[in-house]
């Protein structure tokens, strides 16, 4: 079985619709910026990809998680051409820190807060009427995660779309602890490049709706990609660390749950998230995976071409990975890749992979993988189809 | 893809079952003292949080560890050393509103008072609500999907529903779900009142795996909506409201009207949010232990118009 995705819609710190934030990673323009959300003195790192849009400039407020799921979600069932009514439509949402910051900005400087607004069904519910609304907390892997649900519910019948979301706001706790454990200080995220000193997190928001193919061919129906598979496990090794059994074992599930082989993926959106860590476990995993196999060509030049989108919206964690997946839809359809901001010197790990750098790559793209891995040892990796 | 249930295979009629029950309950042993029965001691989270293994573990963590492994042995599935399953295929599911509520909060001050030099780097995994599934999936080695649901009132019946999905779907056949609340500052300044300070676990087995069942989660047992009557009625799927032996109310009382006994966990253990789901189903389970005859049905919901939606799910007898 395949899935449609028939909607699209994100925001972030390089653009607020799906369409401006791939122009600007094609341009290479990144969201970096001066730390906006806290005081900067409390901090080692001073840099984020934050969405600027706080209305006194230097304090924070709350709710903004939400806000941008909402705006995400309006976009993707307005791009899909379905009314902004979810009334009988599940709603599965991903995200590492829920709404946290709220909850900061409410215990540090009395800013109100009731428990409905640590969960996004009370959003959804007030804005499109949905009431089959789940918020999963499952890290950086949160919203590849609700899609392989959003399949699921799918293929045995409980539905026939399904909307897909991710979101998160910078949060004080996640960023200073992550300030805290990072040796180095990154001024950038500059994922797989020897220069990279660690992950600087982003914001922003994304949905997509996914829909049963129907059964006859439906004249005017817009397909931006088909999902062919989505894989999800747990390393159960590390509470932080990356695993690479864990990775080759996710990447290797979703493969087989899409009926392909390594040798038919063009391009991979990379998990990338710029800690030496994760960008040498990634990278050496990849390398193994996609390594050409008896009569492949002695892999020169072989394998698919590979791209890591946080070089310029930062770490958006939660949505992260459905954010790659809708790029990689865009990616797909254009026959364009973006490149990987600031990598010029890749690890050594990374040497034999096709990461695309400087400018956009131009290539005939069939199938794309999409990469997210989070914290709990979690994994996910999507399959998804161009639609021609 | 075919409608037969295989271990990779997909089906909407896989037969789930709940085959084991742990708790780490104030004051509570074993699942029958939540429905009354009483025993000398229980679980005390003063002397039964601590050990080597606790280290260094958030407080929902060691609560959740505390209920998994009860859960697991009383599946077969754990030889009082370790996990005796099939790692691979065995899912972790957890649900819980305030799990990491109070590290956040304290972190924030912290960083208030000393800058992000004075937070300890092994506070790291508690920045995401997910370090409760991760430290399950860890001590014994689960590798399958994990997951974890922050989702309101109804959280609890929400997370065995979607670990009932991950087997159906195929993608494990062996599912853990913990409920669980853990007591701290932050989250009885927002709720007015504490929290239950405990976990509650259940181990979910495809039927057909050989496992002893001791409560029945059928297909279409579920439901979620803007109305708890409704809910309920979907939950029932054409039963009549009498067939219901037992009603495990949410936490105000809403939309089982009519559907047998009420017994309100509540009252006894306060409020449980997240973890309210997953102590019905421990309670279920502790009726059909000991009312085992073969129309026995528990009725468990949860939330209520002042909510985002409520939740039924309806339990029968193996």
């Amino acid at each position: 079985m395949t899935w449609d995705i028939t909607g699209m819609g994100a925001v972030a710190s390089i653009g607020g619709t799906p369409q401006e934030i791939f122009a600007a990673l094609c341009a290479g323009r990144s969201g970096l910026a001066g730390l906006r959300a806290f005081d900067t003195t409390k901090y080692r790192a001073r840099q984020a990809y934050e969405i600027d849009d706080r209305p006194r400039p230097g304090a924070d407020e709350p709710g903004r998680a939400t806000r941008w799921l909402r705006e995400a979600v309006a976009q993707a069932l307005t791009d899909a051409g379905l009314p902004h009514d979810l009334a009988d439509v599940p709603v599965l949402v991903g995200t590492t820190l829920q709404e946290q910051r709220s909850a900061e900005l409410w215990w540090r400087e009395g800013t109100r807060l009731a428990p409905p607004d640590l969960h996004f069904g009370t959003a959804l519910r007030a804005a499109f009427g949905a009431t089959r609304t789940y918020t999963f907390a499952n890290a950086c892997a949160a919203s590849l995660y609700a899609l392989a649900m959003a399949t699921d519910l799918i293929e045995v019948g409980a539905a026939d779309t399904v909307v897909v979301a991710g979101t998160d706001a910078i949060g004080e706790s996640a960023f200073g602890t992550l300030d805290r454990v990072q040796n180095d200080i990154p001024d950038a995220l500059r994922p797989f490049d020897r220069s990279h000193k660690g992950m600087l997190m982003g914001e922003g928001a994304v949905a997509v709706v996914v829909q049963r193919a129907p059964a006859a061919p439906a004249p005017g129906r817009r397909v931006h990609a088909r999902v062919r598979a989505v894989g999800i496990n747990c390393d159960a090794h590390h509470p932080t660390a990356p695993d690479p059994g864990g990775i080759t074992r996710v990447v290797r599930d979703a493969h087989r749950r899409a009926g392909v082989a390594p040798g038919d993926i063009d391009l991979v959106m990379l998990h990338g998230s710029g800690t030496p860590k994760n960008d040498t476990t990634e990278a050496g995993v990849l390398a193994q995976v996609f390594a050409a196999g008896p009569g492949e060509g002695d892999g020169a030049g072989g394998g698919p071409l590979m791209t890591a989108v946080k070089s310029m919206t930062g770490h958006t964690l939660g949505g992260s990975g459905l954010l790659s997946l809708v790029v990689a839809a865009l990616a797909l359809r254009q026959g364009t890749v973006p490149p990987v901001l600031g990598l010029t010197d890749p690890v050594e790990e990374a040497a034999g992979l096709r990461l695309v750098q400087g400018t956009a790559a131009t290539a005939d793209l069939g199938l794309a993988q999409i990469d997210a891995f989070g914290f709990g040892g979690i994994n996910a990796a999507a399959i998804v189809e161009a639609v021609r | 893809m075919t409608s037969t249930s295989t271990a990779h295979g997909v089906s909407g009629n896989t037969e789930v079952v709940i085959s084991g029950v742990g708790l780490a309950v104030p004051g509570i042993t074993f699942p029958d003292e939540l429905l009354g029965a009483v025993r000398e001691g229980g679980f005390d989270p003063h002397t039964g949080l601590t050990g080597r293994e606790m280290r260094h573990k958030d407080r929902a963590s060691r609560l959740a560890l505390r209920a998994a492994e009860p859960a697991l042995r009383d599946a077969g599935l754990h030889d009082g050393k370790a996990f005796t399953g099939d790692g691979d295929t065995t899912a972790v599911v957890v649900s819980s509103n305030f799990g990491i509520l109070d590290s956040v909060c304290a972190f924030a001050d912290v960083i208030a008072r000393d800058t992000v030099t004075g937070l300890s780097p092994l506070g790291l995994p508690q920045t995401s609500s997910n370090v409760i599934a991760g430290s399950v999936a860890m001590r014994h080695g689960l590798r399958g999907p994990s997951v974890t649901l922050c989702n309101g009132p109804t959280s609890g019946l929400d997370a065995v529903y979607w670990a009932r999905g991950l087997i159906a779907s195929g993608r494990a056949e062996t599912a853990v779900v913990i409920g669980v609340e853990p007591s701290g500052d932050a989250v009885t300044k927002l709720l007015g009142e504490p929290v239950f300070d405990g976990a509650a676990a259940l181990v979910l087995e495809a039927r057909d795996r050989g496992a002893r069942p001791r409560a029945v989660l059928g297909a279409g047992a579920y439901a979620r909506g803007a109305d708890p009557s409704a809910a309920v009625a979907a939950a029932l799927g054409g039963r009549s409201p009498d067939a219901v032996s037992l009603w495990l109310p949410g936490e105000d009382a809403c939309g089982g009207g009519g559907a047998g006994p009420a017994y309100g966990l509540t009252a006894r253990l306060g409020l449980c949010s997240g973890a309210l789901g997953v102590l019905q189903c421990a309670a279920a389970v502790a009726y059909f232990d000991r009312h085992a005859h073969e129309d026995a049905a528990v009725l468990a919901s949860a939330g209520g118009p002042a909510d985002d939606a409520a939740a039924a799910l309806l339990l029968t007898v193996p």
